[in-house]
């Protein structure tokens, strides 16, 4: 059982605070749901989790171990892997050289790297897409594409950035079945930040909600569907309208 | 599902290599000297234009500074196969050791390969921190820091006065063999898990980071294998043409090879040698036509400067009609049946 957890983690840009001693905490197998309004600091989390950005004050700690000061590649290569907003695959390489880059990124030969790729497309079930070049692929297998990139090599935690952004309802259940797979089958403990938030609702374990920096609320789905705390963070007031929820296939 | 990268891309090699044989075959056919040193200055182009492609076009960093490689390359060229006693005279600073040494010029070729990438290890391990313009105006630095020192180390570089007494190599094949040599080297290096993951952080660096790669050490092994070929063609320049100053190595020898990369495409190998065999051709051809050429009982001669001109006026139309180059950042290869993508896995894209 591995564990990755944010201490009291500050993060100041030019004494504008983007994040406040937030804390949160991510164990294998586990699907955490980092939602919040725009400007909550969400992917500012994740880039110091993922040696991105720098806190100003916190650390960040895998299984007791401090990475503070460790570059990108360096916390990639303890485990933690990410995606990010709209993708950022590399657009003029085939599907299966987009996996393959992260296997000799960590140090595999090409032809190992291949092979797992290979396999890899099968498990995220876009095999056929393997030599179309990324850039022309539809938004939906892009976001695919990008979930086999961040797995290869099996790390210990997946951190996803808006991965259903712009996704119909159905895509989203689709990529929702395919979240909990990688939890249940692969052991992964998942990191999801999103704005559906039925979709977080419906898929995961434990969620923490941001807002303006802060960790506003904490606690599984059934609690952060009734706190009027998040409701007036996100509506602007306490709305009587509930949140939605997504309900996910297992 | 797939085939290796070494297979995909093997014709790219060998497509390219057999270019090249065509060119000797020619000049050993024609049997002209100065035909000759043409192709023979030619095949340097294609050395001096694959070692940037290695590090330029793999990495996206435009490089000033390559030609101080060449620069090092030649005279280590100088220093290891000159007359001792004509050493003597130009160099007397040079240790003893060096003095007496006296290697043929292929041994030389690649001590000069070496020592180049001592240095490309030394000068990239500080540069290749840096990125976009900040890095393309450091390895211009690095060139002229070169320049200086070797334009005034007086007793082991003879300064700015031109050394002489290199061996020349005249027959095309040793430069046959080296341009080879390098096309080799610079698609093996394409190919490589190193040049996969460098190409990936030229294209999103941020992406790469989180894939894991260490994108200065990826940009280092470029910088040192460009700067091995470098220097290898600098120490041959230097057998070609029998003399060397440090001028010989620097803006002139420096914006000529970029503009060969730019025109031909630095998205890829092909557009790197295709690139110099096309602006090769072309400058050749206005510089006969500057000469004259005689049509019955007249002579036909293009006015003086033509060439220079010629050469500005086809970088402005690669530039505005086709900004990727010739080869728009494909590799030359086979036709083939199937799905494979073209240049998938090879040293393109």
């Amino acid at each position: 059982m591995s564990e990755l957890s944010a201490d009291k983690v500050s993060v100041a840009f030019a004494g504008l605070k983007a994040l406040s001693g937030v804390d949160l905490t991510v164990a294998s197998g586990q699907i955490v749901g980092l939602i919040g309004p725009n400007g909550a600091g969400k992917t500012t989390l994740v880039n110091v989790l993922t040696g991105f950005q720098a806190a100003t004050e916190g650390s960040v700690r895998l299984d007791g171990q401090g990475l503070s000061g460790l570059r990108p590649h360096e916390v990639r290569r303890r485990g933690i892997a990410r995606t990010f907003q709209g993708g950022r695959l590399f657009r003029d390489l085939p599907v299966i050289d987009n996996l393959e880059v992260t296997g000799v990124g960590l140090g595999q030969s090409r032809k190992a790297a291949i092979a797992e790729a290979e396999a890899m497309l099968d498990w995220v079930g876009i095999a056929p897409l393997a030599n179309r070049i990324a850039g022309t692929l539809p938004y939906t297998d892009e976001r695919r594409v990008a979930i086999g990139r961040a797995l290869m090599g099996r790390p210990a935690f997946l951190l996803l950035d808006e991965p259903a952004a712009g996704m119909s309802a159905q895509e989203a259940a689709e990529l929702s079945a395919l979240i909990r797979r990688i939890a249940e089958e692969l052991g992964c403990g998942v990191l999801l930040i999103e704005h559906n938030v039925g979709l977080v609702l419906g898929l995961c374990d434990h969620i923490v909600v941001l807002d303006s920096g802060a960790v506003i609320e904490t606690g599984p789905p059934a609690a952060i569907r009734d706190s009027e705390r998040v409701r007036h963070a996100y509506m602007g007031t306490a709305a009587e309208t509930d949140l939605p929820v997504l309900e996910v296939e297992a | 599902m797939s085939r290796s990268p070494l297979r995909r891309s093997l014709a790219t090699p060998v497509l390219l290599g057999l270019i090249l044989v065509a060119f000797a075959l020619v000049a050993w056919a024609v049997g002209s000297k100065p035909f000759n040193q043409t192709i023979i200055d030619i095949f340097l182009k294609v050395i001096f234009a694959v070692g940037l492609w290695v590090f330029i076009g793999n990495s996206g960093v435009i490089s000033f500074g390559h030609i101080a490689f060449a620069c090092l390359g030649g005279y280590v060229a100088a220093w290891t196969t000159i007359k001792p006693m004509m050493k003597g005279i130009s160099m007397p600073g040079l240790p003893d050791w060096l003095m007496q040494t006296e290697i043929p010029y292929w041994a030389a070729a690649a001590v000069g390969a070496g020592w180049a990438a001592v240095w490309a290890l030394i000068f990239g391990a500080v540069l290749m921190r840096l990125s976009g313009i900040a890095a393309s105006i450091a390895t211009f630095a690095m060139l002229a820091m070169v320049n200086s020192i070797y334009s005034n180390w007086d007793s082991v570089t003879a300064a700015t006065s031109s050394v002489v007494g290199i061996p020349i190599v005249r027959s095309v094949w040793p430069y046959l063999i080296a341009a080879i040599l390098a096309v080799v080297l610079g698609w093996a290096y394409g190919i490589s898990r190193h040049g996969l993951a460098l190409r990936a952080a030229r294209d999103e660096p941020t992406a790469a980071a989180a894939s894991g790669v260490n994108i200065p050490r990826m940009r280092l092994i470029a910088f040192v294998v460009s700067g091995a070929i470098m220097g290898m063609g600098g120490a041959l320049y230097a057998h070609s043409i029998g003399i060397v100053t440090p001028d010989t190595f620097y803006l002139g020898l420096t914006f000529i090879t970029l503009s060969m990369l730019v025109v031909g495409g630095m998205g890829s190998l092909s557009g790197a040698v295709l690139g110099v065999l096309f602006l090769s051709s072309l400058i050749q051809g206005l510089r006969w036509l500057e000469a004259g050429v005689q049509v019955g009982t007249s002579t036909f001669a293009l006015p003086g400067g033509v060439q220079e001109i010629a050469l500005g006026a086809v970088m402005i139309l690669i530039l505005m009609f086709r900004p990727a180059g010739i080869m728009g950042n494909r590799e030359l290869t086979l036709p083939r049946a199937g799905s494979d993508t073209p240049g998938r896995s090879g040293p393109t894209n």
